[in-house]
């Protein structure tokens, strides 16, 4: 396997995982917003997707007022935007066609497929079709892209490689997601604006992970914020947790590896290190400063990828 | 120009088929009627509608697109602009007998250039025995010194061999040229029939239509056979300049098929004379190379320094025989008009053999007696520069005006040994379907054929890639100039 094209089976898993969570996170808070119980909501909601996009800063520059048409393109079809969801498809499958010959058929075919729909899809079809209409169909793609992936591979390195370039990002974002909505909850709380809203927020987080039914089942009941966050940290058994994610990357990582003994300091040695500790994490060690946990999480995964690309990917 | 009408239903896609009986058409015969080997298939498409017809052609795009068969044009952007290369349903047809004569004479041809080229980079005995000009290859700007005297591995240097043929109105076979520098095409051969079977399936139950999949393995034998002495089981590659090249599609799908890796020159180094690749668990030795980048940008130390394509130091690995390179550097010394011309002689001195497959006549002009031919007759010739590519400097006779060709004659008798005269040949036509006429037409087609040779071994692909013009009266059948091509099918018997 070319280091190069560890590249970009990495890249590529990266990228689609991205774009999943993108269509995700903004359709969730576009519609949930519809009957959110607070007075400038649309504002508000947003604001919350740009800031999760990391766009908020540039929007403003451009632009006075959120305006529903002009967000929707920014986020979902600019090119020249490399988070929007059309650059990380885009992202997606150069890196696929780079590595066409390290993946089947059935694989590069639904990609490509993928691709044709987004970038063919113009304002003139946003207008037409809607911001629910595009983010569903991504993320339709996207699960059967990941289907190609995980039936019509050799789980080798090549398989591992996307695998562990989907499960940091994932991890990666549901950490995002959770930063994000735990600053807008101490927000209100400063603002004592009521439980209600503190609700919303907390389900909103877990439907944009597409948690809120298997937390339900879970727990047995409507979560409240600290089981949301317990469930989206530590969970092992839901596969947008980071426990669950840290796991597989650990996995994976082992799998590529040809180190029999990991010693402090090397990349299996890390990981594994990080993995442990979220495994035997309890809920009071987050809780003594969960914004400065999660900050820290991100940290940890952000140098985990770098540590990765240097390691197999630098050629 | 007289309308047949070879099916008589009125919505059918062949109601209406404008003949001009002074082309070779390849599906009608001279009194209209339809050749034995194509009844068959016009009888199918005969009932098809035009509507039928546009469903067919538009499910062969979407597999296309879909599956990225496509070639890059190059834009500004990331991403460049992707076509399909047009497509045409109606398979071009070739009988047994008739395929015989052009694989037999396809792999003579091969043999004897590969032998030419060995001569030229070695003791040069055709010119010193006076059957060829002394300056002949030395002319060339593909005569690649750095291969004087090397011996690649069986001694070959043209292992895949695209030679490109034209049926002229006597319905003889010419060769046009030999490409043996990367002569490209046979991935859209092979995609072209995983199509047709799906589109026609019928047809083919109805048909002994020789297969074709088997070049991918065929080719990796080959690849496989010309290893650098002494190592059994070979790491192979295809070098690709990479993503943003025209061709890409076909460099991946050849490493796709032939189930080995796909390299691009910033994935090698050369270390000691021999070349690796850069892995994931550390270098791994690199033994055959499948290179679809040009002489000039394979080795910055050694030709363009400034190119990113290549690997510094390759060259001296290929000398040091570690490596094999395919198809061997410096094989465009013998992929030039002025070599053409001399390749029925150069069949009978090294293979003492009769040329199978005719070239085209060609006037020298600086021989006297070719000289006198072409003054004469300058108005019913194409007139060409030998060093010159891409149409550059010819005169087409039939379409010049008379001070034109005055003038030209100047030109040439000022030159005699730059120039070249050839017959206007007229290329045979195939029906293919244009889309504005929402009917078949006559268009001009041509053929190119994949010879593979390895140590001991020659195999020619079944078919090929049958280019066609797709403007009307165009004999322009190259796909960056609108061409588009057909299924080829050698039939059993």
């Amino acid at each position: 396997m070319l280091s190069r094209i560890a590249n970009s089976l990495f890249w590529m898993g990266r990228y689609l995982e991205r774009a999943d969570q993108s269509a995700r996170y903004i359709k969730v808070h576009y519609y949930s917003a519809l009957d959110a119980p607070l007075a400038s909501k649309q504002d508000f909601i947003f604001e919350s997707i740009l800031t999760m996009l990391g766009l908020d800063e540039e929007y403003k520059k451009t632009s006075k007022n959120y305006q529903a048409e002009k967000i929707n393109n920014l986020i979902a079809l600019d090119e020249s935007n490399y988070v929007s969801i059309k650059s990380s498809v885009i992202y997606a499958r150069e890196n696929a066609r780079g590595a066409r010959d390290s993946i089947s058929s059935e694989l590069w075919g639904a990609i490509n497929k993928f691709y044709h729909f987004v970038n063919g899809f113009t304002e003139k079809d946003m207008e037409k079709e809607g911001i629910y209409y595009f983010t569903d169909k991504v993320m339709e793609n996207c699960s059967i892209v990941a289907g190609y992936i995980d039936n019509t591979l050799l789980h080798d390195e090549t398989w591992s490689l996307i695998r562990l370039g989907i499960h940091l990002e994932r991890a990666s974002q549901t950490t995002r997601v959770m930063y994000s909505k735990v600053k807008d909850i101490q927000k209100i709380e400063k603002q004592k604006l009521g439980k209600s809203i503190e609700s919303y927020h907390c389900v909103t987080m877990l439907k944009s992970v597409e948690a809120f039914d298997m937390s339900r089942i879970y727990y047995r009941a409507v979560p409240n914020i600290h089981d949301a966050l317990e469930f989206l940290t530590l969970n092992k058994d839901f596969p947008k947790s980071i426990s669950y994610n840290l796991n597989h990357i650990n996995t994976n990582v082992n799998k590529i590896s040809t180190l029999k003994n990991a010693e402090s300091g090397t990349l299996e040695f890390e990981i594994g290190k990080m993995n442990a500790a979220f495994n035997f994490m309890t809920m009071e060690e987050i809780e003594a400063d969960t914004l400065g946990f999660l900050e820290n999480t991100l940290t940890q995964l952000y140098e985990m990828g770098k540590e990765i690309e240097r390691k197999y990917m630098s050629y | 120009m007289t309308d047949l009408h070879p099916v008589d239903s009125k919505n059918s896609v062949f109601s209406t088929y404008p003949f001009n009986k002074v082309l070779f058409d390849e599906v009608f015969k001279e009194d209209g009627k339809i050749a034995r080997h194509y009844l068959k298939v016009l009888k199918h498409f005969g009932k098809l509608s035009v509507e039928d017809y546009k469903k067919l052609d538009e499910f062969a795009k979407i597999t296309f697109f879909n599956q990225g068969v496509t070639f890059a044009v190059y834009s500004d952007t990331l991403k460049g602009v992707e076509r399909i290369f047009p497509f045409d349903l109606m398979p071009r047809i070739i009988p047994a007998a008739e395929w015989d004569h052009i694989e037999r004479g396809v792999i003579q041809r091969n043999k004897a250039i590969n032998l030419f080229l060995h001569d030229m980079y070695h003791e040069r005995k055709i010119m010193k025995d006076g059957v060829v000009p002394a300056d002949l290859v030395f002319t060339s700007n593909f005569y690649n010194r750095e291969m004087i005297g090397v011996n690649p591995p069986g001694g070959i240097y043209t292992h895949i061999c695209g030679t490109d043929l034209i049926r002229h109105k006597d319905g003889e076979y010419y060769v046009l040229e030999d490409n043996v520098r990367c002569p490209s095409g046979v991935s859209y051969v092979l995609s072209n029939r995983e199509t047709m079977k799906k589109v026609f399936s019928n047809l083919f139950l109805s048909h002994d239509v020789k297969p074709i999949d088997d070049y991918p393995e065929q080719l990796l034998e080959m690849v496989k056979s010309v290893a650098p002495n002494g190592i059994d089981d070979p790491t192979c590659v295809v070098m690709s300049p990479g993503i943003y090249n025209s061709a890409y599609y076909e460099h991946s799908f050849l490493a796709q098929s032939m189930g080995i890796q796909l390299v691009e020159g910033r994935d090698l180094f050369v270390d000691k004379n021999f070349v690796y690749m850069k892995t994931i668990y550390g270098p791994q030795r690199v033994d055959v190379i499948y290179r679809r980048v040009d002489d000039d940008f394979i080795d910055p130390l050694v030709y363009k320094p400034d190119s990113y394509l290549g690997v510094p130091g390759i060259m001296g690995a290929y000398k040091a025989g570690n490596v094999t390179l395919i198809n061997a550097p410096g094989t465009g010394a013998a992929d030039d008009k002025a070599v053409y011309i001399y390749v029925p002689q150069i069949i009978r001195y090294y293979l003492n053999e009769e040329p199978i497959l005719k070239n085209v006549h060609t006037y020298r002009c600086e021989i006297e007696e070719d000289f006198q031919y072409v003054m004469d007759n300058m108005k019913n010739l194409v007139v060409k520069p030998v060093d010159e590519s891409g149409g550059y400097g010819i005169l087409i006779g039939s379409k010049a005006k008379p001070e034109e060709i005055e003038k030209f004659k100047k030109v040439v008798a000022a030159n005699r040994r730059k120039y070249i005269a050839q017959p206007i040949m007229s290329l045979s036509v195939h029906s293919t379907f244009i889309e504005e006429e929402e009917k078949f037409e006559q268009r001009h087609i041509d053929l190119r054929t994949f010879c593979l040779m390895g140590r001991n071994k020659q195999f020619v692909l079944k078919g090929g890639l049958s280019r066609v013009a797709l403007t009307r009266g165009s004999l322009v059948v190259n796909s960056s100039q609108g061409g588009g091509s057909k299924d080829t099918w050698v039939l059993g018997e």
